[in-house]
């Protein structure tokens, strides 16, 4: 007769617990999610809902005027493609200097393989404002004595992508370094001893079993690159109308336009509000369609293993 | 062996020049660069040493700086603490269900995709902001808040921009929770039986066997959300840094003292990070 009885509470007593874990963890998605949530709201508010207290999500009258102006003020076509190409340009150059580097962390034992190892995750804490001071004067006395236009272009920062001092370029490499160890080296010795050169071994071997891979470093290095904008502000300098950029110059540049145009527009939150929806939109479509395999790249990157 | 070195260095080439132009050697010159007065003129930098002179002006005369400099402390020592804790309990508490574990990381991860400083101003301005008032601070009207605020009005402070500010906290917690939750799956699963056998209960199990396996992890997180919150680009510092690189007569001097003593600030806060995490040297648990 006990038996059962204690079976009863133990259970009631788990199924309490794990009532009360996702009753907290409902709690705080709704905390993560809340702005989210109100830039969605407000981008479909009028501007009499906007100051009408009793409207506090839902817009009484939902139009998509907002959405239009804000489109125009921040130069939507021009500001996407730019923004696209920009990203996945230092993307590309990112995901092929990690994998390069994370091939040779993997796969060879030169000297000084600890202190470079070492030297990839310090790079990591290393500030950035520390480095962009004499980063700007090289490029600019770099500008002057070849005289290539580099500052207000993208070549400062495909330089510096392309050499593997990108956005996180050590959680780059780190993903790579992990993915492949665990590629069995026996493939590498095959074609090794069929005549393969390493290079082709890195190519047609390892790259070609971790296409998967290298699409999520791509991403995740896309991702970072569209939102990095300290570099991108100091280097670039708005010469190129990219989507962030523009929204941080947004209340300015709506005063100019609008009131240029001589309409009775004001700045208020609804626009501000779908200017910011809009430039984040691309990313929330990307991320639902391939969120499994983001997060599985961070778990690749191994850094919980050792 | 000859060929190992050879073909290592060959892959890991692009890498090691870009290190030492772009990372190296700015970070050198850097300290140099705030011991001296940097002129752009038409024939390129004019650099003249001028010893402690941009490390007074940066303490003594500009105004601006050492409050800057501050704040941004004030605000990266909670948050990192506020980052580190709720990316555990949430990992924790991920750990132990069964259903909906895909649906709240799919959630939890959403900041790290769209988090940028644009955006996260935008968000910030809106809600302190509406139309022009700035909205009253509902916490601080709160009976524990005065008592706290009469003891150490630093720490109510603190502890108040903690609570305003919880969803911009909880949006650097992303990789961390799939670290957390990561390292607490790696934990091997006969420790936790041999607790049980000997009848400790979760919570003890929680204190002496999952909080010392994952001090590692959480010393990783506490460095990945300092260098996070010191790139993110709305702190004060950074403005200040950012108007000196525009100033051309001995702007970039006062740029490259400021970034240096910035820098020096949060590698600081990485110290004491190795410190407050590092494994206690005498009653250290062998790892299985």
């Amino acid at each position: 007769m006990r038996k059962p009885t204690g079976t009863f509470k133990r259970n009631t007593g788990r199924r309490i617990t794990s009532a009360v874990i996702y009753f907290i963890l409902i709690c705080i998605s709704f905390v993560y999610l809340e702005p989210v949530f109100r830039v969605i709201s407000k981008t479909f508010m009028s501007a009499a809902d906007v100051i009408d207290p009793a409207v506090d999500w839902l817009p009484k009258a939902s139009s998509l005027d907002n959405l239009k102006i804000a489109a125009r003020v921040l130069n939507l076509k021009t500001s996407l493609l730019n923004s696209l190409w920009f990203s996945s340009l230092l993307a590309a150059a990112q995901t092929l200097v990690s994998a390069l580097t994370g091939y040779a962390l993997s796969r060879y034992e030169f000297r000084f393989k600890r202190f470079w190892f070492m030297m990839i995750l310090l790079a990591f804490v290393v500030p950035l404002p520390v480095l962009m001071v004499p980063r700007l004067m090289m490029f600019i006395s770099f500008q002057e004595a070849a005289g290539i236009k580099m500052i207000g272009t993208a070549l400062p920062q495909v330089a510096m992508a392309l050499l593997g001092q990108g956005v996180y370029s050590t959680v780059l490499i780190l993903i790579f370094y992990n993915f492949f160890n665990m590629i069995p080296r026996v493939l590498d010795e095959a074609a090794m001893i069929d005549g393969a050169s390493p290079i082709q071994v890195f190519y047609h071997v390892v790259v070609r079993l971790s296409l998967t891979t290298v699409l999520v470093v791509f991403l995740f290095s896309f991702v970072w690159n569209w939102n990095e904008t300290y570099v991108t502000g100091t280097l670039v300098a708005g010469t190129i109308e990219l989507l962030p950029g523009k929204l941080n110059l947004f209340d300015q540049q709506f005063e100019n336009l609008i009131s240029a145009s001589g309409s009775a527009f004001r700045l208020n939150e609804a626009y501000k509000m779908a200017a910011t929806f809009i430039s984040i939109l691309p990313l929330i479509l990307l991320y639902l369609l391939v969120q499994k395999q983001f997060i599985q790249g961070i778990e690749n990157t191994g850094i919980t293993g050792e | 062996m000859r060929r190992q070195n050879r073909m290592g260095y060959l892959f890991m080439s692009p890498w090691i020049l870009g290190f030492l132009l772009f990372t190296l050697f700015p970070f050198v010159a850097t300290i140099g660069l705030s011991f001296s007065s940097v002129n752009a003129t038409i024939r390129g930098y004019e650099i003249t040493f001028t010893g402690w002179e941009n490390y007074i002006t940066a303490f003594f005369k500009n105004v601006e700086f050492v409050p800057a400099l501050i704040e941004f402390v004030m605000m990266l020592v909670p948050y990192t603490f506020m980052i580190v804790v709720v990316s555990f309990v949430v990992a924790y508490f991920l750990n132990r269900i069964k259903r909906g574990r895909t649906l709240f990381r799919t959630i939890f991860f959403l900041p790290v995709i769209i988090m940028s400083g644009p955006v996260m101003w935008q968000i910030l301005d809106s809600q302190t902001v509406i139309n022009g008032v700035a909205l009253p601070d509902d916490f601080s009207g709160l009976f524990l808040f005065n008592i706290l605020e009469s003891y150490s009005p630093m720490f109510s402070n603190m502890l108040s921009g903690v609570f305003r500010q919880l969803s911009t906290i909880l949006w650097f917690t992303g990789i961390p929770i799939v670290l957390f939750i990561n390292g607490m799956q790696k934990i091997n699963p006969s420790m936790y039986e041999a607790a049980r056998i000997d009848s400790a209960n979760e919570w003890q199990i929680l204190w002496k066997i999952t909080m010392p396996q994952i001090r590692p992890i959480a010393l990783i997180s506490a460095i990945f959300a300092i260098a996070q919150l010191s790139t993110y680009n709305i702190v004060a510092v950074y403005t200040l840094i950012r108007t000196a690189t525009a100033n051309m007569s001995n702007g970039l001097g006062y740029a490259a003292t400021y970034a240096w003593i910035y820098s020096l600030v949060v590698l600081m806060m990485i110290g004491i990070c190795f410190l407050i995490f590092r494994a206690p040297r005498d009653r250290e648990v062998p790892l299985p």
